[in-house]
């Protein structure tokens, strides 16, 4: 199961993959328990004649026992997330780099600051479903749409935000490890064309990036 | 034939019903919660110049709760075979929820003469709809008030048979009671 | 004096009063059927086939009423279901940088063009003929629009989705759980004669009918039917500039307020029945789980519906009266969120309505044929009780990636652990019924059996989507739809078939053909496990859900031959479900005659006579304990009904 996950090329969420597994092997268990005693109910108390049910009317010992075991089970899993979605939903600090993305059916359309740093200027450069970043560099993503909510989704970040209309959501960031062209689909319905709404993720090294950036913004 | 029965069925369906016209307005009240507490400025700017008309639905407020008692005194009438003093008193009842629906129709036109509108964002909108709500239960709540006023009429009801005006008064009461936390969030607050 | 013309109306008795009352508002006082001692009126005269089959007031012919209409419902989602998953399986690949090479789709089989059609233009089969006509004439044919030569346009894929969805959420589970067992069942199991409220029990059904016409009525006007997913998230569906959808979705929203209010009805009827009409001597502490399930879901539905009811008439104002609730402008515009609170405030509710009565279901299974107690039978009142109070708390973890608050998150996260608990004592509480049981592998049995397993994996899964920073990667993709059809599917419908199964003897006075159901029962189970559990690995894989074509993206173009496999097992689980609906008619008339109690249940309904008359019970019975008194020691007998008279102790100490 675990190997069908995509390349995990995000330095923040590479804790997502750990959970996922942990909780991968906690339902295996949980699972090949359940379903095993279960079999082994159905082979062993299977009606034979001669033979009956015993009245057992419960155990409240039993009882107490696995709502614990359950219980300390679920919270412990819980604690383990909240640090994790902490640190991947809440604004980055310090981004090296701001892009605005706006969802637009059915494109995803990526702004960015230009030289001046600054969204909203002269120099801003918007692309069409193209998002260009160096590796290993903090990039925050602020991400709104024009018209429908739509989903930012990048699986091999192991991000996923929804992008709300005339309204801009500052807590997507992500820093990038492997160069390479990353796909970027729209997970949330938003029309006939959402199915194909597809923008790319480049991340480039810092060379290849700063190439790009002098070639788009000529001095 | 069966257990004991604190409540008829007929009872017990009328206020089983109010939970569920109870989350209706849950829905409605959280929906105007989230316009109220998303906007800075209540009324938003684009429309402060329209003060929604706080002192006459104040008294229509008075009005609808005066009507709630008397559709009280006139179950206990029943209860107590004063049939002829039942129907007044539901006959008044009557006559109340009609005002306040005419008081408030009235105040409807004029905020829309003010420019006021369903289309008025969602000031205007939750204003109408919630407003609206109510007024279309007072309305149904009038509409069954006159059938059981036919049935008084009609001599159908007694100090051993009264369900009818029971329930009636059951939704009654819940309808004006819902009235004035309306009136303190829309109008007030 | 007017009181003495009406002399008679006063020696009615308290009962009818209180029905004619009641309905006065709403409908003709039709002669009253209710449930009253002298009923054996009801034997000597015959009722019309009208009154008899159509506008009937008895509890159980609504029950059934409602039960073909859920299957008839059943089989309409499911085949848009297989169209869409042909679209699934061949779609055309486009031409991708280091994808697989450029191909063709693949029209639908039957009612798709041949290829030789498509190549030349020449007419080979009735299908080409059919095209032929279609491409000739002026007129915008359904099929033209939606799926030309035999390829389901993207538009009409989105609508395929959201309708099998809202079908078979809102017209095959609930109506057959709640309207068909919960009809059926209750006045029986609880002994008493019908329902508190008859009309409103027809009024129920048939404003069912009127929802499901009118929303099947939504394909066929222009623009097309809704297509923002079973879940309406708006502003998509508040504005038809955004899908391009008319009044399709105005009758989607209609529709279900139509549905809104005939479960009202309906569960204002449970409520009342069960709280009101229990026969002497049936404490709810004595009620059946089944029972008790369908009494919680009456009330969740009670609670919840009303509130999509409001969310619904917001969108219908937004779409035809020009406001903008779901819309965020600038200025004093409305909000995108807004509407999937409301939504899943109601929804959570909704999902767990969806599978609660299938838990009650398997929970009677499961005791009569392991012929044991329920172990816990209270803790697992508490569990549905449990379950039914955090249900509202837990709403927002479909919304964790909606853009809500981080801080939101984290809580509502912690509240859906906390309801996974009540899941899993739930799960282990079947496990020891069956501990040291003698189960006998009926059918029904292995219903249960099937459910209980289904279901664990269901809950499992629903740990990873909890599970906030994993769901950030999950959310919306195949893993939410294995997680979903893993608990409906496995879970509700596969208690909705062994429910059948198992009371079909009391609903029509003949068993269904067990080798038929065995068959069906091994088949249903393969093909659904072939079905939905790849679609874990498809959505570990981070492929979409409600995409029409999965192959537009590279790295999900490796999941194509799992796509095709899980189509393969979606046709084969719809053809076999065939075999379901030729057993269950054909058994209706030549099915093996049942006896009273062919299965040696305790509970209620097997006292009465098969197939139940008008009234059910000649006596109402009256109840000495408790509902699963089975295997109890030093009793000759494994089984001792509830309504058996007390008598001497067992002897003691064995
Ligand atoms: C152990 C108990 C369960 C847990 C922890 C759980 C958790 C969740 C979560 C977190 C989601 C949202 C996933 C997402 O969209 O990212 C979800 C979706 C869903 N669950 Fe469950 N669930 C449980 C049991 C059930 C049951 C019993 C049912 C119903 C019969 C159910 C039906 C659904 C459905 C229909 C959806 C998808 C709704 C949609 O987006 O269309 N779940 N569940
Ligand atoms: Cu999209
Ligand atoms: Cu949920």
């Amino acid at each position: 199961m675990l190997g069908w996950l995509p390349e995990n090329i995000s330095e923040y969420a590479q804790g997502v993959d750990k959970l996922f597994a942990l909780i991968y092997w906690i339902t295996v268990v949980a699972f090949v328990l359940v379903i095993g005693t279960l079999i082994v109910f159905l082979i062993k108390y299977r009606h034979r004649a001669g033979h009956r049910a015993e009245y057992i009317e419960g155990s409240t010992k039993l009882e107490i026992i696995w709502t614990a075991v359950t219980t300390v089970i679920v919270f412990g899993l819980a604690m383990l997330s909240f640090p994790e979605w902490n640190n991947l939903k809440s604004p980055a600090e310090n981004p090296d780099y701001v892009v605005q993305v706006r969802g637009e059916q059915f494109n995803w359309y990526m702004i960015y600051p230009g030289p001046d740093n600054e969204l909203g200027t002269e120099d801003d450069l918007e692309l069409e479903n193209e998002l260009y970043v160096p590796e290993d560099k903090l990039v925050q993503i602020l991400l709104t749409s024009k018209d429908v909510i739509h989903s930012f989704f990048i699986p091999n970040l192991r991000q996923k935000q929804d992008a709300l209309p005339n309204q801009t959501i500052d807590t997507l960031k992500f820093q990038a490890r492997e160069p390479g062209r990353y796909e970027i689909p729209c997970a949330e319905l938003c029309g006939f064309g959402h199915s194909g709404m597809l923008g790319y993720l480049i991340v480039q090294t810092q060379e290849e990036y700063d190439a790009w950036v002098a070639e788009q913004w000529p001095e | 034939m069966t257990e004991s029965r604190p409540l008829s069925n007929a009872k017990l369906g009328v206020l089983i019903l109010l939970g569920a016209e109870t989350m209706l307005f849950v829905g409605l009240i959280g929906a105007f919660l989230v316009f109220r507490m998303g906007n800075v400025t209540w009324p938003p700017l684009s429309i402060d110049n329209i003060q929604l008309p706080r002192l006459v639905t104040g008294i229509n407020t008075v009005l609808l709760i005066i009507s709630g008692y008397i559709m009280f005194l006139a179950l206990r009438a029943v209860q107590q075979d004063r049939i002829k003093q039942l129907r007044n008193f539901l006959v008044f009842t009557g006559t109340l929820g009609l005002l306040f629906l005419v008081v408030q129709g009235s105040e409807w036109v004029q905020l829309i003469g003010k420019g006021l509108t369903l289309q008025s964002g969602v000031y205007g909108g939750i204003f109408y709809v919630l407003i609206g709500c109510h007024a279309v239960h007072v309305l149904g709540a009038v509409i069954w008030l006159a059938i059981v006023i036919g049935m008084a009429i009609a001599g159908r009801f007694s100090s051993v048979n009264f369900t009818g005006v029971e329930t009636c008064t059951i939704y009654w009461i819940y309808v004006v009671a819902l009235w004035p936390i309306l009136y303190v969030l829309v109008y007030l607050a | 004096m007017q009181e003495n013309e009406n002399i008679s109306h006063e020696h009615d008795d308290d009962e009818q009063h209180e029905h004619a009352h009641d309905d006065n508002d709403t409908m003709e006082h039709t002669h009253e059927h209710d449930n009253d001692e002298q009923h054996d009126h009801a034997d000597h005269h015959e009722e019309s086939f009208i009154r008899k089959y159509i506008f009937s007031l008895d509890h159980k012919m609504i029950g059934k009423q409602f039960l073909i209409y859920g299957l008839i419902m059943l089989f309409v989602g499911g085949g848009l279901a297989l169209l869409f998953r042909w679209q699934l399986a061949y779609p055309e690949t486009p031409e991708l940088e280091g994808g697989k090479p450029a191909k063709a789709a693949k029209p639908l089989p039957i009612i798709g063009p041949s290829q030789k059609y498509i190549d030349d233009g020449e007419v080979v089969t009735g299908a080409d003929k059919m095209w032929e006509r279609i491409y000739d004439s002026d007129k915008e044919e359904f099929l033209e629009v939606n799926m030309p030569s035999g390829l389901i346009e993207p538009h009409f894929y989105n609508m395929l989705f959201t309708m099998h969805a809202t079908i078979m959420v809102f017209f095959v589970v609930v109506p057959i759980l709640v309207g068909a067992f919960g009809n059926f069942l209750i006045p029986l199991m609880i002994g008493t004669r019908d329902m508190a409220f008859p009309v409103l029990n027809m009024l129920s059904f048939w404003l069912a009918v009127l929802a499901a016409v009118i929303m099947a009525a939504g394909f066929f006007v222009p623009g097309g039917h809704a297509s923002a997913g079973w879940t309406g998230y708006a502003p998509l569906s508040a504005d038809p500039q955004w899908t391009g959808v008319g009044w399709g979705l105005n009758l989607w929203a209609i529709s279900l307020l139509i549905q809104g209010f005939s479960s009202l009805v309906g569960s204002i009827n449970y409520i009342t029945t069960i709280i009101n009409m229990r026969a002497p001597g049936m404490t709810f502490l004595r009620l059946p789980l089944v029972i008790w399930s369908l009494f919680i879901v009456a009330i969740l539905l009670l609670l919840a519906f009303p509130v999509l009811s409001s969310a619904l008439a917001l969108l219908i104002f937004d779409r035809l009266a020009g406001t903008t609730f779901f819309t965020s402008t600038a200025e004093g515009g409305g909000s995108s969120l807004l509407w999937q609170h409301l939504f899943w405030f109601f929804g959570h509710p909704e999902v767990y309505i969806l599978i609660l009565p299938g838990m009650g279901i398997a929970s009677e299974l499961i005791a009569v044929n392991s012929r044991k107690p329920i172990f816990g039978y209270r803790s697992m009142v508490y569990a549905m009780i449990a379950i039914a109070f955090l249900g509202w708390v837990v709403w927002g973890h479909h919304m964790f990636q909606s853009g809500m608050r981080p801080g939101m998150g984290a809580f509502f996260m912690t509240t859906t652990m906390l309801i996974a608990v009540p899941s899993a004592i739930k799960t282990f509480n079947w496990l020891g019924t069956m501990f040291r049981g003698s189960i006998r592998f009926t059918t029904p049995m292995l219903h249960a059996i099937a459910f209980v397993s289904m279901f664990v994996i269901g809950g499992l899964s629903g740990i990873y989507m909890a599970n906030t920073p994993v769901d950030i990667y999950i959310h919306d993709t195949y893993y939410i739809v294995a997680h979903i059809h893993y608990v409906v599917f496995g879970g509700s419908l596969f208690a909705i078939f062994g429910g059948i199964i198992f009371w079909f003897p009391k609903m029509y006075g003949r068993y269904m053909n067990d080798t038929l159901s065995k068959i069906h029962f091994w088949l249903t189970f393969i093909a659904f496990n072939c079905t939905f559990f790849p679609m874990h690995i498809l959505g570990v894989g981070g492929h979409m859900r409600r995409i029409s074509n999965p192959m537009q993206y590279e790295y999900l173009q490796t999941f194509e031959g799992m796509n095709i496999f899980i189509t393969m097992s979606a046709f084969t689980l719809g053809f076999v479900q065939l075999i379901l609906v030729f057993n269950f008619v054909w058994s209706i008339y030549r099915g093996k005659v049942a006896e009273k109690n062919p299965w040696n249940v305790t509970t209620l309904e097997w006292e009465a006579p098969t197939p139940v008359p008008h009234g059910n019970f000649a006596q109402i019975p009256t109840v000495y304990r408790g509902p699963y008194e089975y295997s109890v020691p030093g009793e000759e007998s494994d089984f001792i009904p509830q309504a058996q008279p007390e008598h001497a102790p067992a002897s003691a100490g064995d």
